[in-house]
């Protein structure tokens, strides 16, 4: 009875053979993208090698020797730290958001965190040298030396431009996204899920802990990895922040260099073998921002097989089994 | 043993132990800080903006085009109108592109493809452009559309520079967002025998409808502020323009262009124009949250 | 209710989108195309340029100035991009600090006519410095400026700054350089005076538009060199002279090939244009120059173009052609009397003669239209 004819049929079909088709081609969109930047970068790996030009601690445009691992130790430090710092800022200002603000404050809030997305990433980079930098470096030097037994955090001069200034600011700059998604995301928690909990006895911080987190994981992952992505690949705020020096810092006040600065800076001006290890350059990003993906990709389909549930990120058996346990003290 | 005693004992299990009431308070203590810290830069930097970037505004401002004649002071170097009308064309068009085809390939990721070894890969790939440096688009853009076929810079082609910058956070958000829709609700429509496509469009879309502006929005802001992708393929010029297909001014590009100029009324220029870019993205994010709360209500 | 409001959206995405199509040009895609950047209203022409961050403020002026008859779309992308786009025509003319290389010779005159540079005008790179108590003027020698930028001097009282400034009150404080992060004509034209004066220079670091630096911080163009001058006590950092005005620094006085301390200032940054050999290809190097009045620390700019503009085929094609050569003759022109308005310096006679002599053969199919 319903059954419907071939003829109703054609929109679902017409459908999703366009939007697989769609997805097809975005894929060898990417494909190509790919293809075309191996094509640019072949000069340079052609002159130093693949090993050669990764992990070649010398970056020496005069004397034509491309070696981008100082460039690409900046932009994982870089990158770790806006990720360590600015994640859980995010994601306590979305639990702020959701669960604990007064209803009136919920949107004003909102709107302030995502304002943070307009600003220009230039001005980031500008407000960051002439404002944040200088009246932080007082900070930072007291740090260093208080701290000189660690290695990297401790001794050494701190400059203007430096690691700890671009990691923060990146912070803030990955901050909108991570904080909007793991918002919407904990905003569809059921609402029994929360009460349940709180109804078995936990406390605010409890309920959150075991209802709402386990279920926004992946979701939460998701942002991260957005943020992380924004963070891997700021050009702009990264150039006025880092201090650009082609030499491995071994202190984390002190000035680097990242891969997408150095396209930037140089790009303008670079001819031949240059050029071509600009693209490469370009190219070892593409390859880092694939195999963070795997890594989380990994971390996240392991802890969804740690619970025992079934729906994707919701909690399990095991989890509510934990709300009990908290509510009776033990 | 009274059945009084009983209860009294079961509920003083549950009783809330000062331990738990302070690592509620706790926490809560830390979130409230994350959440201030998280405004506090916001502050910081809106106040920087306007201190730096209100005086230079005036009606004037708003509708002369810039005109490079900095050397005979301040009053002659005009505005920033070419920039403002730029940058909206050039961000509506990339969003054209981008949003349809983004959120059309979340939806197959999440209707279709599922976990299939296709739908895997093309997840990861989109994961990883996500990672490219808004440059490296530019210079994509500029290799095969500009230097590739000899054609000189244009508009359109900063619209795609941008577009590929927007892509991957529309679909990822967009497929975050998809996945949160209920199955309840997806399957309580097909068993009444709704065709898949009207599933789509009148029960899964709307309702994921506001996530989804949120993340559109946000890849939109982005794209609003970007430079780099512009300096290769757009290219600027002072005049307005409404042709696409040729030079056009943005906002990022002008203000990079001045904010390194030794003139300093060309300085105030740029923090203006920075100024007004963000404005421009907040009524931006108003206008669209008016227009999803009310598509939500209907 | 909610498929109106998503229809109504997505009319106005599609509206958007034709309202662009309908008002772009349908041949933006062919190659050569005359219609695509002339189409301007009142007949006025077009022309695109793009290249040298240095020339920019000043192409942008002679632009305005000429805003009645002729746009000019100029884009900062850099020297290097610069003659790029003119290799690969995307633009009607290219701009470059440093004289072109045979290389990049070769590859403009593939476009079937070959490559003409014509210097426009010189800037002056200064030795700016943020020490309290210390006047404009500070006589240093290249070697001693050299010293300090490979960080062998490292306080403001190094007996080798004394020798030169006897009498004046030097303080201890420690120097703190501050050099070009990016690439650029300023650090390829500061890096080749200390190679000229300074063999150690030359062999450690040598010159170049990115340079190892042995010491100091970076900073993003001119204006991050300038600020963070400005923001450190007992800095020292190379600025064009723009900037160091703007910003009120005290700046070095620096000797030059005879022998004098000059200070940078129009007058001395025109004359190190003087007494320069030119070669054929009007390569002029004009950093430190022998005439007795110079400004040792100078650069030049040129405006790159195919001899025969409309037969390389320039993207504006004939009317283009004919807008640059309007352009350039307004820049050897009047366009040179108003550069000290923006502290920049005209060319000295000779140059200017010879880059005019370069203007009146360019040619449009065969026919001189200079």
């Amino acid at each position: 009875m319903l059954a419907r004819s071939p003829l109703a049929r054609l929109p679902d079909r017409a459908l999703k053979y366009g939007l697989t088709a769609l997805a097809a081609l975005i894929l060898a969109l990417i494909v190509y993208f790919f293809i075309r930047l191996v094509g640019e970068a072949r000069p340079a790996f052609a002159k130093e090698g693949v090993p050669g030009f990764v992990f070649g601690n010398d970056w020496n445009v005069g004397a034509e020797h491309f070696g981008a691992l100082p460039l690409l130790v900046g932009t994982m430090i870089t990158s770790a730290l806006a990720l360590l710092i600015g994640v859980p800022v995010a994601v306590a200002a979305a639990v702020y958001a959701t669960e604990l603000c007064p209803l009136r404050l919920r949107a004003p809030l909102t709107m302030l965190v995502e304002l943070l997305a307009a600003v220009p990433s230039v001005v980031y980079g500008l407000w960051g040298i002439f404002f944040l930098a200088p009246k932080l470096q007082g900070a930072e030097q007291w740090l260093a030396d208080r701290l000189s037994f660690i290695p990297f955090i401790g001794g050494g001069l701190v400059t203007i431009p430096n690691y700890f200034i671009t990691g923060l600011i990146l912070a803030i700059m990955i901050l909108p996204i991570v904080s909007a998604i793991s918002r919407e995301v904990m905003a569809t928690v059921p609402a029994d899920h929360k009460e349940a909990a709180l109804g078995l006895g936990a406390t605010r911080w409890e309920m959150i802990r075991l209802a709402v987190l386990p279920y926004c994981r992946s979701g939460i992952v998701g942002g991260a990895m957005l943020g992380l992505g924004r963070a891997i690949g700021e050009t702009i705020a990264v150039t006025i922040l880092i201090g650009d020096s082609p030499t491995l810092s071994h202190h984390l006040f002190n000035q680097g260099y990242s891969l997408a600065a150095v396209i930037a800076n140089e790009f303008g001006e670079a001819q031949g073998v240059h050029r071509s290890a600009l693209f490469a350059a370009g190219l070892v990003l593409f390859v880092l921002t694939l195999l963070v993906n795997g890594v989380a990709r990994l971390l996240v389909a392991r802890a969804a097989r740690g619970s025992s549930s079934g729906a994707p990120g919701a909690p399990g058996a095991s989890d509510m089994t934990a709300v009990a346990d908290t509510a009776a003290g033990t | 043993m009274s059945a009084h005693g009983a209860s009294a004992d079961r509920l003083a299990r549950f009783a809330l132990s000062p331990a738990r009431k302070r690592k509620d308070r706790l926490a809560q203590g830390l979130i409230l800080a994350g959440t201030a810290i998280a405004l506090v830069p916001l502050v910081l930097i809106i106040y920087y903006l306007l201190h730096k970037g209100l005086g230079a505004w005036s009606s004037s401002f708003f509708t002369t085009d810039p005109t490079g004649n900095t050397f005979f002071g301040g009053s002659s170097i005009g505005g920033i109108k070419s920039a403002i009308l730029g940058t909206i064309e050039i961000v509506a068009l990339a969003s054209a592109i981008s949003v349809p085809i983004g959120i059309g390939v979340a939806i197959w990721l999440v209707e279709y493809g599922r976990s299939s070894w296709f739908a895997n890969t093309v997840r990861f790939f989109v994961d990883v452009l996500t990672g490219v440096p808004s440059i490296v688009f530019g210079l994509f853009v500029y290799i095969v559309l500009v230097v590739g076929t000899g054609s000189t810079y244009a508009g359109y082609k900063g619209s795609i520079a941008l577009a590929l910058l927007m892509l991957p956070v529309v679909i990822r958000s967009a497929e975050v967002i998809l996945l949160l829709v209920p199955a309840a609700l997806r399957e309580s429509a097909l068993a009444l025998g709704a065709p898949r496509w009207r599933v789509i469009f009148n029960i899964v879309l709307p309702t994921a409808l506001p996530g989804m502006v949120t993340g559109v929005l946000l890849a939109v802001a982005r794209a609003a502020g970007e430079t780099a992708p512009l300096l290769f393929t757009a290219a600027a010029t002072l005049k307005t323009s409404f042709d696409l297909g040729g030079f056009m001014n943005s906002l990022p590009v002008q203000i990079y262009k001045d904010v390194t100029s030794p003139t300093t009324a060309v300085v105030n220029r740029a923090w203006g124009a920075a100024l007004t870019l963000v404005v421009m993205i907040l009524l931006l994010n108003l206008i669209a949250r008016l227009i999803a709360r009310r598509s939500r209500l209907a | 209710m909610i498929k109106n409001k998503m229809g109504a959206l997505a009319g106005c995405a599609i509206l958007a989108v034709g309202l662009a199509a309908c008002g772009s040009s349908s041949s933006s895609s062919t190659p050569s195309s005359t219609t695509a950047t002339t189409a301007s209203s009142s007949g006025s022409a077009t022309i695109s340029g793009a290249g040298s961050t240095f020339a920019a403020p000043v192409y942008e002026q002679w632009g305005s100035s000429l805003s009645k008859t002729l746009t000019v779309n100029y884009q900062p992308v850099g020297s290097g991009a610069g003659i790029t786009a003119i290799e690969s025509k995307t633009v009607d003319f290219g701009a470059s600090d440093p004289p072109l290389k045979p290389a990049d010779e070769e590859a403009i005159a593939k476009n079937g006519s070959p490559a003409v540079q014509i210097p426009m005008f010189l800037g002056a790179i200064t030795v700016s410095y943020n020490v309290p108590g210390l006047k404009t003027g500070l006589k240093l020698e290249g070697k001693t400026v050299a010293n300090i930028f490979l960080g062998k001097i490292k306080t403001w009282n190094d007996p080798e700054i004394k020798a030169l400034n006897p009498g004046v009150n030097l303080p201890s404080t420690a120097i703190t350089v501050i050099h070009r992060s990016d690439s650029s004509g300023t650090t390829s034209g500061f890096t080749s005076f200390l190679s000229e004066v300074d063999p150690e220079w030359k062999s450690k670091v040598g010159e170049g538009k990115t340079v190892q630096w042995p010491t100091g911080t970076g900073e993003k163009g001119n204006a991050g060199v300038a600020g963070g001058v400005e923001q450190t006590t007992g800095a020292v950092g190379y600025v064009e002279q723009a900037y160091a005005l703007t910003h009120n620094f005290t700046v070095a006085s620096v000797k030059n090939k005879s022998g004098k301390f000059i200070e940078p200032s129009l007058a001395s940054t025109s004359a190190s244009g003087e007494g320069v050999t030119v070669p054929a290809n009007l390569g002029i190097k004009v950093i430190n120059s022998p005439a007795a009045s110079a400004y040792p620390i100078t650069s030049q700019t040129f405006v790159v173009v195919n001899k025969d503009l409309c037969k390389a085929g320039i993207p504006g094609g004939e009317a283009a052609a004919k807008g640059v050569v309007k352009f350039l003759e307004y820049g050897l022109g009047e366009g040179q009397a108003i550069l000290a308005k923006a502290d920049y310096a005209a060319l000295p006679a000779a140059i200017l003669a010879k880059s005019k002599e370069a203007l009146a053969g360019l040619q449009c199919n065969g026919t001189a239209i200079g």
